[in-house]
């Protein structure tokens, strides 16, 4: 390591006669530490994210229990099984909730942002009562929700009986648990995206709005021809990061309405927990996962793709 | 625009705000509220729980009843300390090799490590279960992995994957980008080598992002629910926090002396579950801003 310590500019300089091998190593000092710091890095990296993926796929075309007997070639078997019921209710299900809370959760984050924006008192308290309910636990606060909407005992249905009206069982109406799970998912979901928007609004220079309002635009046309241009890249962030979170929503499924009633608000992560850990249907599960791996990635372009397109 | 906005318009503003602010709290101000009540005080006022006789009943319940309870505790603490060491040191140094060392192959490397970003969790963890329970001469395992439960149920299942986290790999490259050249040259000059311009040169530099990174994996890690249910649901004495209180609050983990429904218990085990990350979001809030915008700004 003596080379190392030389001078960068001249190295030559202390040795009178480098050897060749010095030479050489010390033109290929920064590849030969690099490759050795790299090297065990990206075999775990190997072992623990890249032959998964590669597993994943190929156990989506067999038929395995996952524990011992070998898995059996099953062709296309396990994507087929996703175009028959239940299987397109819960594709369903997830588009559905992804769109309307991605929707739901940035628009309201982009005007609470715009409004923090605002030189306000107390607007340091206000931020961060929007982000606390993204610290949350989502699987405690799923399980508080069923508190809120237990048929007897809940706590809705203890303000119904106060005013003398029957009780409600949430959980056996489809449309209930849907309104559920999207406005769970919006709650703790949308205090990213108000930092994210708030972060970049602030990054905007200030005399960029003020030129705006001298010449005239003021409102909603300085916050549509100014402000949301400026906020195009944010915008695509938000929107990719929303979507891959969006389609992922558990823990709510899961554990408040547990995909019922009848599959109505079935996802496709909570299927394919249960195709593989309670079915023990292995090659169902990695098809799902293959599935809604391509599905995430051909959104994340298509928002990539008109983002850019509207810009140029 | 320092002209002061109008009147009515600030109050607008401010209830907006308010409103808002209301619903985002509600559950959390009303779920605190309901666990200082008893099971009977609480049904008494169905609109809001006022601790009108506040007691710390359902806590010491929970402190004292539910054995695996420190366990439970103990665990994540293990596991945030694992999983802060590790992948802080993973990406210091991938941060300076990407940010600081030129050499072929580099941006070849980089984005192998980025691909998997595009990738949605549940992809890894079907087939990583797998990769756990048929590890080779693990958990009764033959060497081909066949006759025991490998990992599964035991603690690598929660220490083994996870070390290399591509995120902070991503953050920490940006933020070697930001650092002039010169310490590093400086300290060249007095003979320093490469482990000691990390230590002693970037090190100190790094604490704010390294923050970032700290704060986020014990948020996460207190938080984390699908690994663990996925990997070792059946072994109690390794559940993490989160998992442990989610049971208890289900009611599939007896508490000694409670019986049936009991709505201000339940209350009171979630706000356990959910004070800490909220009491360190607001002692470390810049740190949350930074690395949330980590990403969106600098990306």
């Amino acid at each position: 390591m003596k080379t190392r310590s030389a001078p960068p500019i001249t190295p030559s300089a202390q040795f009178s006669t480098p050897t060749r091998w010095a030479r050489t190593r010390y033109r290929h000092r920064h590849a030969i530490e690099a490759w050795t710091i790299l090297t065990p890095i990206l075999i775990y990296y190997t072992i623990f994210a890249v032959i998964p993926v590669l597993a994943n796929i190929a156990i989506s075309f067999t038929r395995w229990n996952g524990i011992n007997v070998a898995p059996v070639w099953a062709g296309l078997e396990n994507y087929t099984r996703y175009l028959k019921p239940p299987y397109p209710l819960i594709m369903f299900n997830t588009a559905l909730f992804a769109v309307v809370v991605l929707l739901i959760q940035t628009v309201v984050a982009f005007f609470i942002a715009l409004l923090l924006n605002e030189k306000l008192a107390g607007r340091g308290a206000y931020r961060a009562l929007w982000y606390i309910p993204t610290l949350t636990s989502a699987a405690i606060m799923a399980q508080l929700v069923t508190v809120f909407i237990a048929p007897y005992g809940g706590v809705i249905n203890n303000i119904l009986q106060s005013l003398d009206r029957p009780p409600v069982v949430f959980t056996i109406s489809g449309a209930w648990m849907r309104t559920v799970i999207i406005v769970f998912s919006i709650w703790r979901g949308v205090g990213g995206p108000v930092v994210l928007f708030l972060a970049a609004l602030q990054s905007i220079n200030p005399e960029v709005q003020e030129a705006a309002m001298v010449d005239g635009a003021a409102g909603w046309a300085r916050i549509r021809s100014i402000t949301l241009p400026l906020l195009r890249p944010m915008m695509v962030f938000v929107l990719v990061t929303g979507i891959i979170g969006a389609f992922q929503i558990f823990e709510p499924v899961q554990l408040i309405s547990k995909g019922g009633p009848f599959n109505q608000t079935n996802v496709m992560l909570t299927q394919i927990y249960n195709d593989a850990f309670v079915n023990s249907n292995f090659g169902v599960a990695t098809a799902g996962a293959t599935i809604m791996g391509l599905i995430l990635l051909a959104s994340s372009y298509t928002v990539l793709r008109s983002m850019r397109e509207e810009e140029g | 625009m320092n002209v002061r906005k109008p009147l009515w318009l600030r109050i607008t503003l401010h209830a907006i705000l308010i409103l808002g602010s209301i619903i985002m709290a509600y559950p959390l101000v009303f779920g605190a509220a309901a666990s200082l009540n008893t099971q009977a005080d609480f049904i008494r006022s169905p609109w809001f729980p006022t601790p009108l006789s506040p007691t710390l009943l359902n806590y010491r319940y929970l402190f004292f009843s539910a054995d695996r309870f420190p366990i439970w505790i103990f665990n994540t603490l293990v596991r945030i300390v694992w999983f802060v060491i590790l992948p802080a040191t993973v990406a210091v140094l991938c941060g300076y090799v990407f940010g600081r060392l030129r050499f072929r192959g580099r941006e070849a490397a980089f984005m192998f490590l980025l691909g998997s970003m595009l990738v949605p969790g549940i992809v890894y963890q079907v087939p990583l279960f797998v990769m756990l329970a048929r590890w080779p001469l693990a958990g009764g395992n033959d060497l081909f992995g066949q006759g025991g439960s490998g990992f599964i149920n035991r603690w690598p299942a929660l220490l083994l994957p996870g070390i290399v986290n591509v995120y902070y790999i991503f953050l920490l490259r940006q933020t070697f980008t930001t650092i002039p050249a010169d310490y590093e040259e400086a300290a060249r000059l007095d003979g320093a080598n490469t482990l000691q311009i990390l230590t002693r040169v970037y090190l100190p530099m790094l604490v704010p992002v390294l923050m970032v990174l700290v704060i986020f994996q014990s948020v996460n890690l207190w938080n984390d629910y699908l690994w663990p249910l996925i990997t070792v649901s059946a072994n109690q004495s390794i559940w993490p926090v989160g998992l442990g209180l989610q049971r208890v609050m289900e009611g599939s983990v007896p508490v000694r002396g409670m019986q049936g429904f009991n709505q201000p218990f339940i209350f009171a085990v979630a706000t356990v579950a959910i004070l800490p990350t909220i009491v360190l979001f607001l002692f470390f809030q810049r740190y949350f801003v930074e690395g949330v915008q980590g990403f969106g700004v600098k990306g």
